[in-house]
């Protein structure tokens, strides 16, 4: 069977969807609409692009939606202070990476499970946000709006940088050993230790990787909108870690990439439109979305037992 | 002057805590041959691996390689210095494609390199082209069988210019013909001047395909063999049977044979084993052309009776385990007939197993015999909840007494029924493991290495056991590796080769005998 | 005998679960001093209330019965993410026999335990049947059965004019304690019993601690993992029940976020994420230690200044898990770096070599 069956089958659903919508609902195809959805996941792919490294080394983060929430309000302050926004980024980043490295640390320096160590800081962090704000929003000045430029003009941008960002890493995790070594890593973490590979350096490092990301992703969020909320991230990591597995990126890690992990993320955005052009409920999102979850999973352990 | 061989092991010894698992190992290793190592299991063999692979640091002795001492071997310096091994269960990245698993293990691991596939791939057709093996570089080492992973890793091996290549039992799991392109690399190998340690119980293959064997028994090496002159068209030097241009292979293989077999037994049975008290009774277990082809079992024939130990002989692989599992309902058989007291019985799960009486020591203590974790007497009980608590309520007096009864009746060396069965010694964790399977007062009890890693005094009150129960009329299967043993244990011996019972011989047989059936010689 | 009998008294004293114990105790002086205060009518306030106290039990009775329902599934080395979101389902299901089927409470209840039994019977299927990892698994049906409750209800819908007699359950007190008490003591003890005092009990540990032991020990591994996820269920469909009375509503958002309090009680109260280890009594001192937290927290002048109570005991939640995992990995951390520093290059450790007298 073709090594890319997993990821052709995703973007086979996708045409479809789309078909679907091009006969069902036109409508779907207006440029600007189009370009909003775009914006709107846009952050969600960066996200997903990390998340797509962690899990391909067999890790799992579900704290980046609070990490979201924190670095969306911290950089929302800063802008609100007048920091220009070329120094407002980096810092985000840092930030970001700062937290993915605490929780890094813990999964690979103490080798504690990453989904207990990241449930506890995403709990932690989140509530930890609220009680310092209060739920307070942050109003941002006008000159932050879409980087300062027109609308439609910072949202071409935003989406440029996701895919650049989605380009770049889907070629360095093909191109570069040091992403050959995450799959190494996520697949025999041991043999990767015998061919001069340390995982426990790989794990924190993606671990750090997918906290950048978020900052960034945040930074994202906040130039979209006159005003940050502070559970701007609540959900961002289920909507994140479906997206990664449903686009074939296996949850028992070494297998998957990058641009399978971008079908799904576009066939899981598509679900709400089309929801709402086939006239069938929005409610039905988060089912939708979880029955597609476990559908790619059950999927893959059906597959998987059928090799052995 | 002449060249230093490529590896040279001197009293080479190796402890592991109070076991001695090599007692002074003389080894020698020359370019351009092939030198077969051969011993029974437990004899050294993969110890003797490990320290050559860096594994494991020997506790005395000297390694030389290339004439050159060396000292505190790693498996990064064993690799720097040429030595590959290929084991019999390939250590591979499953998820990735054939180039890059040979990648990861020749390109440095440098993050920021840049990969380049095309190149990747090339070595890799190359590397695979040169062994003559069929497979594509960009398939995933998931889809490819055993003996093509294990030729990925001799490619990997080629590719590193490795000067030493160790394989284990690399033809395990090959067919003829895979078996046939293996010894053509192996000899294409020679050819360049590698020198090839390979590890076989098949001595055909050793004869086909050595220059030298060395056996190992008990950890020494009892003696290095010629097997054939050096041809022309090969260097080396002068062997100790000088030119004898084609051996007439018939006569003088079958008398290295016999002598190769001799060495590997070697010793007298001198242990003392309990005597057979019992009469058999009825048959308990009766198989009937059992097989299963999910783990290898076929077309296995045989009768235990009651009060009956019967010994299962063979080697590593042999299938012995395989078929205690298909009794034991683990990988159910789908061919056959088990029969047990006459009547048939279809063992799908443990659960039904124990249920039709049936109680199976494993091998693997401490991962399926004892949970180490838990106490003693928890341990005892595990496999009589029903009897012992038969409405689901523990009762703590009963498997205390339970416990405490087979502490005594066993002699288990412990600090009481609520010790975990971690805090045991081998042999004493081996009692607890019998304990739990005698307590379901069983018709028929397997033992598969009941003795392994126990120490001395330990394995004989074992063996003193397994006749008391036999004399009290349980059927007894006795999987065993140490030949004295099985040979001393057991009433009749059935031995084992490829999945099937190759010979059924009667008790106290000559081990000589017993060897050459698990070897597939005799007939 | 008589050797080990002081010995045994040094261990119990110094048990995980004691050692909670005095924490808590502490944790609970120290809010009646720093929380309890007299104001200017003369009346006691704060912590040191009996009313308070109750209101305490009443809070965690939710969180305590998910607590419960996670402590055998994760001493079967699993995790149920699900039991938060499977709360809200079922509270909404409730209300919705209730109210839009007509049917009486008792019925209503019955068949919400039921879907209940059946969303853990979903998760048992796919773990047992697939050998999927259950993190997995749970990770999407948390997200499914949230999905299908708020689906359900539109998200806006949410039954309330429960009739006084179910509400009783949820807000009154009956023999002086608050009446859903009663039901939660009563599931501590039936966990408790079949954790402790069972053959069932045994089983979750022996998988926990070897799965592939347990199945070389005839024991029916993949029956009694199916168990602990659909009792897991059938909790977390009484806490659902509790909850809707508690607060005179069943909501599609109900129980968001009570999965990861329910892990930290049950982490916090000794039970080994990896598995075979834990007790319900921990499980219950770790629910209890989060609940005065929780609460005491609250009655800090301080922190009622800041009104920032629920936020902050998230916060120290979170950290708290974090503390108590680190906690169960320290001495494992530290023998095994004791352990390779002589030994430059470790390797693959193989299990041949016994070293044993």
């Amino acid at each position: 069977m073709n090594r890319y069956f997993r990821e052709l089958s995703v973007v086979g659903a996708l045409g479809a969807v789309l078909i679907a919508m091009a006969v069902f609902a036109p409508a779907f195809y207006q440029p600007q609409p189009l370009l909003s959805l775009l914006t709107r996941e846009a952050p969600t792919l960066v996200v997903a692009c990390g998340m797509a490294l962690v899990i391909i080394c067999r890790q799992i983060d579900i704290s980046v939606g609070s990490m979201f929430s924190v670095v969306s309000v911290c950089a929302g302050l800063l802008a609100a202070r007048g920091w220009p926004l070329l120094l407002v980024l980096p810092v985000a980043m840092l930030l970001g990476a700062l937290l993915g490295a605490f929780n890094g640390f813990l999964v690979a320096g103490l080798r504690l499970p990453s989904i207990v160590v990241t449930l506890a800081t995403m709990v932690a962090l989140r509530q930890g946000l609220n009680m310092v704000r209060q739920g307070e929003f942050v109003n941002m000045p006008d000159a932050v709006q879409w980087f300062g430029l027109s609308q439609s003009a910072g949202q071409w941008l935003m989406v440029a940088i996701a895919l650049a960002l989605l380009v770049a890493l889907g070629l360095a995790m093909r191109h570069v050993a040091a992403g050959r070594f995450v799959y190494a890593v996520g697949t025999d973490a041991e043999a990767a230790r015998l061919a001069g590979i340390q995982p426990q350096l790989v794990t924190f490092l993606v671990f750090v990787f997918i906290g950048a990301f978020t900052g960034l992703a945040a930074m994202m969020n906040i130039v979209q909108s006159p005003q940050v909320q502070p559970l701007s991230g609540m959900g961002l990591e289920l909507k994140v870690i479906a997206a990664v597995v449903v686009g074939g990126v296996a949850i028992s890690g070494g297998r998957g990439n990058l641009w399978g992990a971008f079908a799904g993320l576009l066939l899981l955005a598509c679900v709400a439109p089309a929801l709402t052009h086939l006239h069938i409920e929005a409610y039905w999102e988060k089912a939708i979305q979880g029955g597609i979850i476990l559908l790619a999973v059950v999927a893959d352990g059906v597959r998987s037992r059928k090799q052995n | 002057m002449p060249a230093a061989p490529l590896l040279e092991l001197r009293r080479l010894v190796k402890n592991y805590g109070g076991v001695r698992a090599l007692r002074g190992v003389d080894f020698e290793l020359r370019a351009g041959e092939v030198h077969a190592l051969l011993g029974e299991n437990g004899a050294g063999k993969s110890t003797l691996i490990k320290t050559v692979t860096g594994a494991h640091e020997p506790t005395a002795g000297t390694i030389a390689i290339a004439g050159q001492p060396v000292t505190g071997l790693t498996p990064k310096r064993a690799h720097e210095l040429g030595i590959a091994c290929i084991y019999q269960q390939p250590a591979l990245f499953p998820d990735l494609t054939v180039a890059e698993n040979i990648a990861l293990r020749l390109e440095p691991a440098t993050a920021s390199r840049r990969v380049d596939w095309r190149s990747r791939r090339e070595r890799a057709a190359q590397l695979l082209a040169r062994i003559g093996a069929a497979i594509s570089p960009d398939s995933e080492v998931r889809s490819l069988s055993m003996p093509e992973q294990q030729l990925v890793e001799i490619a990997c091996a080629l590719g590193a210019g490795a000067r030493i290549v160790i394989m284990d039992e690399p033809t395990a799991s090959l067919t003829q013909k895979e078996q046939h392109l293996l010894f053509a690399v192996v000899r294409d190998l020679r050819k360049s001047g590698v020198g090839v340690i390979y590890i076989s119980h098949r001595l055909e293959e050793i004869f086909d395909l050595a220059d030298r064997v060395t056996v190992l028994r008990d950890g020494e090496s009892v003696g290095t063999r010629q097997v054939r002159s050096s041809r022309g068209d090969e260097a080396g030097g002068p062997g100790l049977l000088t030119a004898r241009p084609e051996p007439a292979e018939g006569s003088a293989a079958t008398l290295t044979e016999a002598e190769l077999i001799r060495l590997m037994v070697g010793r007298e049975v001198a242990q003392i084993y309990p005597p057979s008290e019992s009469a058999p009774g009825e048959v308990v277990l009766a198989l009937r052309n059992v097989g299963c082809a999910a783990s290898g079992v076929r077309d296995v024939t045989l009768d235990v009776r009651a009060g009956e130990v019967v010994g299962l002989a063979g080697l590593v692989g042999a299938g012995r385990t395989e078929l205690a599992r298909v009794l034991f309902g683990l990988t159910p058989a789908d061919a056959g007939e088990i029969s047990l007291r006459g009547a048939p019985v279809t063992l799908h799960s443990p659960q039904d197993a124990v249920a039709h009486g049936i109680a199976y020591v494993p091998e693997d203590r401490r991962r399926h015999g004892v949970v180490l974790d838990l106490p003693i007497a928890h341990n005892m009980t595990m496999a009589v909840h029903r009897r012992l608590f038969p409405d689901r309520w523990l009762r703590f007096g009963a498997e205390q007494a339970l416990a405490l009864d087979f502490i005594r009746d066993l002699a288990v060396k412990c600090a009481g029924p609520d010790a975990p069965g971690g805090s045991l010694s081998g042999g004493n964790q081996q009692k607890v493991s019998l304990a739990r399977w005698l307590a379901t007062k069983p018709k028929l009890l397997i033992l598969d290495e009941p003795t392994q890693g126990v120490d001395v005094g330990a394995k004989s009150e074992i063996h003193r056991i397994v006749r008391r129960l036999a004399k009290d009329g349980l059927a007894v299967l006795l999987i065993s590796s140490d030949l004295p043993e099985v040979i001393g244990m057991s009433d009749r011996i059935g031995v084992m080769r490829g999945g099937r019972l190759q010979a059924m011989l009667p008790g106290k047989s000559d081990p000589h005998d017993v060897m050459s059936a698990a070897l597939g010689q005799g007939t | 005998m008589s050797s080990s009998q002081p010995r045994n008294w040094k261990a119990l004293l110094l048990s995980h679960e004691m050692l909670l114990l005095y924490v808590l105790i502490a944790e609970w002086l120290f809010f009646y001093f720093a929380g309890t205060t007299v104001n200017r009518r003369g009346v006691t306030v704060g912590f040191g209330t009996v009313d308070r106290q109750f209101d305490i039990l009443r809070h965690s009775c939710e969180i305590g019965l998910l607590a419960l329902a996670l402590t055998p599934v994760i001493i079967t080395a699993g995790i149920d993410l699900s039991v938060g979101s499977l709360l809200g389902l079922c509270a909404i299901l409730f209300g919705k026999f209730w109210k839009d089927a007509g049917l009486p409470i008792p019925v209503a209840a019955f068949l919400a335990l039921g879907c209940g039994a059946l969303g853990g019977g979903l998760n048992a299927a796919l773990i047992t049947s697939l050998r999927l990892p259950p993190l997995i698994i749970t990770l999407g049906t948390y997200s499914l059965f949230r999905g299908l409750a708020e689906a359900i209800t539109r998200g806006a819908v949410t039954y309330t004019d429960f009739p006084a007699g179910f509400l009783f359950v949820g807000q009154e007190r009956w023999l002086g304690l608050p009446t859903q008490a009663w039901l939660f003591f009563g599931v501590a003890a039936a966990v408790w019993l079949l954790v402790h005092r069972t053959t069932f009990g045994r089983s979750f540990r022996t998988i926990g601690f070897a799965p592939e032991g347990a199945r070389y020990a005839g024991l029916p591994v993949e029956r009694r993992v199916a168990m602990v996820y659909i009792l897991a269920g059938l909790i977390a469909a009484l806490a659902a029940i509790i909850y809707t009375a508690r607060l005179g509503q069943a909501k599609a958002d109900a129980g968001t976020g009570y999965e990861l309090f329910a892990i930290t009680a049950v982490v916090l109260g000794g039970t080994s994420i990896f598995g075979g280890t834990g007790s319900v009594h921990g499980t219950l001192l770790g629910v209890a230690a989060i609940a005065v937290l929780k609460n005491g927290l609250a009655c800090l002048p301080a922190v009622m200044r800041l009104n920032a109570a629920e936020d902050m005991s998230g916060l120290l939640t979170g950290a708290l898990l974090l503390l108590a995992l680190t906690g169960s990995v320290l001495p494992k951390l530290l023998s095994s770096w004791r352990a390779h520093r002589p030994a430059p290059a470790p390797s693959a450790p193989s299990p041949n070599p016994q070293p044993s007298p």
